[in-house]
């Protein structure tokens, strides 16, 4: 059997409404990828950046699958949530992106979304806060019901990733 | 196949100098964290470096030049070891208080690299710690360093990030490739 390593960190965000931000993360495999070891989905620490700039989460990251077949390729799916002077979190952010396919290291930038809802929507949030948000997660890493939703951009978020397979050229999948 | 997986990994390296506009006379501990099915070959996974003040010139740079060699080896690259920093001061009655915590992965593609780390320090959670953190001069820490290589529990902490520790590692693999691995596209088998 093949395997796949994905080895290294959820480094940070940046350019969303607020620097003091954490992640919700989740990383999504076809039926064919079983997971050995490791830990697939989590949330990282809030940070708030003395300079105000760039949060660092540093999140490690290290998964190991055992797979049947590529189909499905791993991708992360991710929530930006910002927290506000009172400890109030809000979703400022959804974001997916896929694992690059080629061995060796990787730095990601994945962009990120929200949603903007309607007029009234945004005058509530302008004041009390809290926007819209996603009732089925799937949304976030799926294409089938994009169509409904208006959204607005946000900022990006920073993954480095080494990827390593095991055996593939045994098994004559070019990557 | 399960004789000819296993592999080994040498690191060598330093943690070159610091950047931490606030403060001076800093200090940091170093750790190398690696998984389960690793095994220390040689070297030493933790270490404490001399207290150093900030150069005099606008750069402010902390100097350490502190060394890092270890020899690992291990069947399975899951839990690739990281360096782990703590990086304590003095404040001003003398006593040790953190001002970085903060952890690298060692890269898994053989060669010599730079490295950037940034430090962050754990804040208290509600306002009462706040207030008692303010009158008794204790900053909130972590019970262990190497928490910052964990996933799990990370999401109840609130830290603040400030300064970077600049590291340079070489790093030489051996066997990996003929345990199956492919660690980088442009070394092909």
């Amino acid at each position: 059997m093949a395997e796949v390593h994905i080895i290294g960190n959820l480094d940070g965000g940046e350019g969303f409404s607020s620097p003091n931000l954490s992640c919700k993360w989740c990383f999504e495999t076809g039926g064919a990828w079983r997971l050995l070891e490791g830990v697939k989905d989590g949330q990282t620490q809030v940070d708030h950046p003395i300079d105000e700039g760039r949060a660092h989460w540093a999140h490690p990251i290290d998964l190991h699958y055992a797979i049947k077949g590529i189909q499905g390729w791993p991708k992360v799916s991710l929530q930006v949530f910002s927290e506000d002077i009172y400890g109030r979190t809000q979703l400022v952010g959804y974001g997916f992106v896929h694992l690059p396919t080629s061995p060796g290291f990787h730095e990601i930038e994945c962009p990120t979304w929200q949603l903007a809802g309607t007029a009234l929507d945004q005058v509530q949030s302008y004041f009390v806060g809290n926007g819209p948000q996603l009732i089925n997660d799937d949304v976030i890493a799926s294409g089938s019901d994009r169509y409904r939703l208006q959204t607005i951009a946000s900022g990006t978020v920073y993954l480095s990733l080494y990827i390593v397979t095991r055996n593939f050229n045994k098994f004559g999948i070019e990557s | 196949m399960a004789d000819n997986s296993l592999f080994l990994v040498m690191i060598t390296g330093q943690v070159e100098s610091a950047d931490f506009p606030l403060y001076d006379d800093l200090y940091c501990r170093v750790s190398v964290v690696y998984g389960a099915d690793w095994l220390l070959v040689s070297g030493l996974e933790e270490g404490t470096s001399q207290i150093t003040k900030k150069t005099k010139d606008e750069k402010q740079k902390f100097v350490w030049n502190f060394p890092i060699e270890v020899t690992l080896k291990s069947t399975n690259p899951h839990g690739w070891p990281r360096l782990v920093l703590a990086v304590y001061g003095l404040d001003a009655f003398g006593r040790d208080v953190v001002r970085g915590y903060g952890s690298v992965l060692f890269p898994l593609v053989p060669g010599s690299h730079k490295l950037q780390m940034s430090m962050f320090v754990p804040e208290s959670t509600s306002l009462l710690q706040k207030f008692t953190s303010w009158l008794l001069g204790t900053r909130p820490e972590f019970v262990d360093p190497k928490f910052v290589t964990q996933s799990d529990g990370r999401e109840v902490t609130r830290v603040r990030s400030q300064g970077s520790v600049s590291i340079s590692c070489n790093i030489m693999t051996k066997d990996i490739a003929t345990a199956g691995y492919v660690v980088s596209s442009t070394v092909k088998t």
